[in-house]
């Protein structure tokens, strides 16, 4: 598997009036082809504007990435490109899915005509060709009745149906990358795994690889190979999904997976992490998570601690991984594994 | 970020005592609609600055009408259309007493100075302006406060019984607002003959609608709301509901109206003294002042100036202010 | 669609009946009478009262007054010489909508394409600029613009005709004046709009499709931007016929606004009536149109069945 995305120390900042927001704080990311890779973490964690950044489209000003990040893809870097080299690379090579359905389609647009813009724009279709692969499209993703839907406008589609459109058109041009953020958080939970089985068997299909970006660890279950833990800006803990479900490592992820409900709990309550996330506009000097981490040691709060290779896949920023640091125990409530360290 | 490892000792890794009721405090202190609303316009400067000249104007229009020593309605031919002069200000080429380079002042003998010069009839235009000034927002104020009484009890109405009461006045106010303004106006002038009284009338005849759409809209909204129910459910009456819950919730949106309509009737009331149906001589307002002024533009453009400039001022302070509550008590509307 | 035009129509005929009854009141109301010379007798006033039928009860002068209007037949002016009203208006009718016309559409051209720079540059300084003059166009009367253009392009400077309507260069002066608050007005709406829509998720999602910047405003924004300003064509129509009467006016315009003015001045019944008449039918017509027109151009409402 060869490397197709590869971000390096990503910054992005936003300056505010009266206040400048560290968004997302040196960010390393890979994708390889074909995988599927979950970026997790409640929200203002800067999973969203990272995936933006991917995209080019973090709005400029009032944002802004940092001197010193790459966006690598396919070995070129994204973050050099002029907005016309963008276009080029926006829904033909890497394309993104939105969270909301209901306000992501233009309202007075034909949908043909909203799926057929990209394909006339990179693939050079003329209408009529591009109009017959929008019906095409629109079948794939399972839309019945394609040929005459496909003269229909947003508002006459179910949040459902409107969210395989949005699909249909990030896949229009067989894109390398797709970024999927929160595709199903606005739908219903039996419209939710509609749409993640559709998104599975087209993956299959077209070896697209998916950046997935959600709050949800049962969607990272269904989905992914690797996870990204994000908080505060910056990465905590990436690994495989058995690495992470069955041998998290950083009191964060722990608490993530303590806070899933699970089917077989051994207790009715919810736990969830005291506290709120850091404000990026002011962030902490050490580990974002100190303030709110059971384990937090002295060193935590103003240093900020390096990652710790765990595997070669697996890799955690945490103080408790420290050799000086008492040896922790996981908690029992992360539920699906929580084998002792080492 | 990366940390020589030599600076982390080992003392460090004790647990930390971190006060988690830090995380949790709520930052900014908590403050009621009224205060942010204030907080916020005062920090429009535009909207600042106009209530200081709107105040001015309003000191000026009140005060010199009595206390210059010159009558408004007092005519003297021989004083006819004499150019502004500020003794004091003598070098400013328009408060100099000249008219195409003629001292006017000297060729008639007169000793006094105009300060805004006098018009045809040899009236100062000083008082005149502001006696103007103080009729104009007379007229615009009464037809703001008619405006806010038949609005808000009509909408209200509306809104809050909804049903067929609704229905039925809704059906009325669509043929009325389907009929411009401009018609009603004209026609309710013409039967009652130009003066305060009726213009005041013919300007709220159709000005009070939109008032009206805007507190039928914020009752229906409300009346639904949880805190209203729970009121109604502990047995308040209709009145309590309206006086106590809806209005003082719509307050907001009203003040902002009130503050739009003042501009609107300034203008009407201008307007109507163009087409022959102002206020007539010798009273004044700024519109019958502005529009003897034009039959003589060519000549004395003067005399068109100050009254001109007054009701500009006037109608852009109006609307900033107008503006500025508008943001200020729904941010959401700032752009 | 259908049932909702049918309805709006309804309510256009049930408005306009309103409107000609009220004038027709009103003008039995007012106090003075058209036949003030003194020079006239007590019986030749009768004879006039006689030959306008105004010695009838109101209730038949109504339906005379109906019948005929029904028949385009608005009486004799009384200031005219007994000229048919019709006719006039006819005449003058023309000149007024040029003029009008000719200031929605500048204004608008102008307007829109204000409004879409500001709001594309949302927060800098070609948005402040746009709102402050808007801020100014809106809140002064076009009779003041009126004035300081006639006083400086025409007596001052004399680039321009002062007044009169003899040809192209008559028109700049009185079209610009009306159009100013025109600008304004829609600079503003569309601003608001194009600040509203370009923040809306299909605009990522265009952007994201990899279409051009141009495209995304063009295609997306400016086109989604567009659709809620035609509602405020309908105000706009009863501003500029309220603005024409003054600006005929002041520019010596010889139209049906100027035509207005004169008539109420001499008490010209007939003439009132019809030009009230015209203006409100106008009016109407115009909010008409502007509802079937949102109907049309928003697919939202054009399928749901026009529940506007």
């Amino acid at each position: 598997m060869s490397k197709l995305l590869e971000i390096k120390n990503l910054s992005v900042h936003f300056n505010l009036i009266g206040r400048h927001v560290q968004a997302v704080r040196g960010v390393d990311l890979d994708l390889n082809e074909g995988e599927t890779l979950a970026i997790v973490g409640e929200s203002g964690s800067g999973k969203s504007v990272t995936s933006k950044a991917i995209m080019g489209l973090i709005p400029n000003p009032p944002g802004e990435i940092v001197k010193g990040s790459s966006i690598l893809f396919e070995g070129k870097d994204l973050v050099s490109y002029t907005e016309k080299q963008l276009e080029k690379v926006r829904g033909k090579e890497i394309s993104m899915i939105f969270q909301d359905p209901m306000t992501a389609l233009n309202p007075t647009m034909k949908i043909g005509k909203q799926i057929m813009e990209g394909l006339i724009k990179h693939q050079g279709m003329s209408k009529h060709d591009a109009r017959n692969r929008a019906i095409e499209l629109l079948k794939l993703v399972g839309i019945p009745k394609p040929e005459v839907r496909v003269d229909e406008y947003p508002h006459q589609f179910s949040g459902g149906m409107r969210q395989r459109v949005v699909i249909a058109i990030a896949l229009a041009c067989n894109p390398k990358v797709l970024i999927a953020d929160e595709p199903t958080t606005a739908l219903d939970v039996t419209i939710q795994a509609q749409i993640l089985d559709l998104m599975r068997d087209l993956q299959k299909k077209t070896k697209t690889a998916i950046i997935l970006i959600t709050h949800d660890l049962g969607v990272v279950a269904n989905m992914a190979q690797r996870v990204a833990v994000m908080y505060g800006g910056k990465v905590v803990e990436t690994g495989m999904i058995d690495e992470i479900f069955y041998n998290p490592k950083h009191p964060y992820t722990w608490g993530l997976l303590s806070s899933m409900p699970k089917l077989h709990a051994t207790t009715d309550k919810l736990l969830a992490i005291p506290g709120s996330p850091p404000d990026l506009a002011n962030p902490p000097k050490g580990c974002p998570f100190a303030a709110r981490c059971p384990y937090a040691m002295k060193v935590c709060t103003d240093h900020m601690p390096e990652y710790t290779e765990l595997s070669s896949t697996q890799k955690a920023a945490c103080w408790l991984l420290d050799e000086r640091a008492p040896k922790v125990d996981p908690p029992e409530t992360i539920g699906v594994g929580g084998t002792k360290n080492g | 970020m990366a940390v020589a490892n030599q600076d982390i000792t080992k003392e460090m890794f004790l647990p930390a005592e971190i006060d988690r009721t830090e995380n949790e405090r709520v930052s900014g202190e908590v403050v009621s609609v009224w205060k942010d609303a204030v907080r916020r316009f005062v920090q429009n400067k535009g909207a600042l600055l106009s209530i200081f000249i709107v105040l001015l104007i309003v000191l000026l229009a009140v005060s010199v009408p009595y206390s210059h020593n010159y009558d408004p309605t007092h005519q003297d031919l021989n004083r006819s259309n004499l150019p502004p002069r500020v003794s004091a200000l003598s070098w400013v080429p328009f408060l100099n007493g000249q008219e195409d380079g003629i001292d006017v002042y000297q060729q008639r003998g007169i000793k006094k100075d105009f300060w805004f010069g006098t018009d045809q009839l040899g009236r100062d235009l000083w008082s005149r302006t502001w006696e103007g000034t103080r009729i104009s927002l007379i007229i615009a104020v009464i037809a703001a406060l008619v405006d806010v009484l038949i609005g808000v009890t009509y909408g209200g109405i509306s809104g809050y019984f909804g049903g067929l009461t609704d229905n039925i006045l809704q059906r009325i106010m669509e043929i009325i607002s389907g009929i411009p303004n401009l018609v009603w106006i004209i026609l309710l002038i013409l039967v009652m003959k130009p003066g305060l009284i009726p213009i005041t009338i013919a300007i709220t005849a159709t000005s009070w609608i939109s008032m009206s759409r805007i507190v039928r809209g914020s009752m229906m909204k409300l009346k639904n709301q949880e805190f209203v129910l729970a009121s109604k459910s502990l047995g308040a009456g209709n009145a309590r509901i309206v006086f106590k819950h809806l209005i003082p919730n719509s307050l907001g949106m009203i003040i902002v109206n009130t503050m739009f309509s003042i501009p609107a009737a300034i203008f009407f009331e201008a307007f109507l003294s163009f087409i022959g149906l102002g206020i007539r001589d010798p009273q004044a307002s700024l519109g019958s002042l502005i529009n003897s002024g034009y039959e003589v533009l060519q000549l004395h453009p003067y005399q068109t100036v100050y009254p001109g400039l007054l009701i500009c001022l006037l109608l852009i302070a109006f609307n900033l202010i107008g503006n500025g509550l508008r943001d200020a008590f729904d941010p959401k509307l700032r752009h | 669609m259908g049932r909702y035009i049918l309805k709006r129509i309804g309510y256009m005929c049930i408005t306009f009946y309103v409107v000609i009854t009220l004038t027709f009141l009103s003008m039995k109301m007012l106090p003075g009478t058209p036949f003030q010379n003194p020079k006239l007798t007590p019986t030749q006033i009768n004879q006039l009262k006689h030959y306008y039928g105004l010695d009838q009860p109101i209730a038949v002068q109504y339906v005379k007054y109906m019948w005929n209007l029904l028949h385009g037949d608005m009486g004799g002016s009384f200031q005219f010489g007994n000229e048919s009203v019709t006719a006039l208006l006819m005449n003058k009718f023309p000149v007024s909508l040029d003029l009008g016309l000719e200031a929605i559409i500048l204004g608008a051209v102008i307007g829109l394409l204000l409004g879409i720079i500001a709001g594309l540059h949302h927060g800098k300084a070609m948005d402040w600029s746009t709102m402050i003059f808007a801020a100014i166009g809106t809140s002064i009367p076009s009779f003041i613009f009126a004035g300081v253009l006639q006083y400086f392009l025409g007596v001052y400077v004399r680039a321009f005709p002062v007044a009169g309507w003899n040809g192209p260069s008559y028109h700049f002066l009185p079209v610009v004046s009306l159009a100013v608050g025109v600008v304004a007005e829609i600079a503003l709406f569309m601003r608001t709009e194009m600040v509203e829509v370009i923040n809306q998720d299909y605009i990522v999602t265009a952007q994201a499709k990899g279409l051009s910047r141009f495209t995304v405003v063009y295609k997306h924004a400016i086109r989604n931007a567009l659709i809620p300003v035609v509602t405020i064509l309908g105000p706009l129509t009863a501003a500029i016929i309220t603005g024409s009467l003054v600006i005929e006016n002041i520019f010596g315009i010889p139209g049906i606004g100027s035509q207005y003015v004169s008539s109420i001045v001499t008490n010209d019944y007939p003439m009132i009536m019809g030009t009230t008449e015209l203006y409100a039918g106008l009016f109407i017509l115009s909010i008409f149109v502007v509802d079937i027109l949102y109907g049309v151009i928003d697919p939202r409402i054009r399928v749901s069945g026009g529940q506007a």
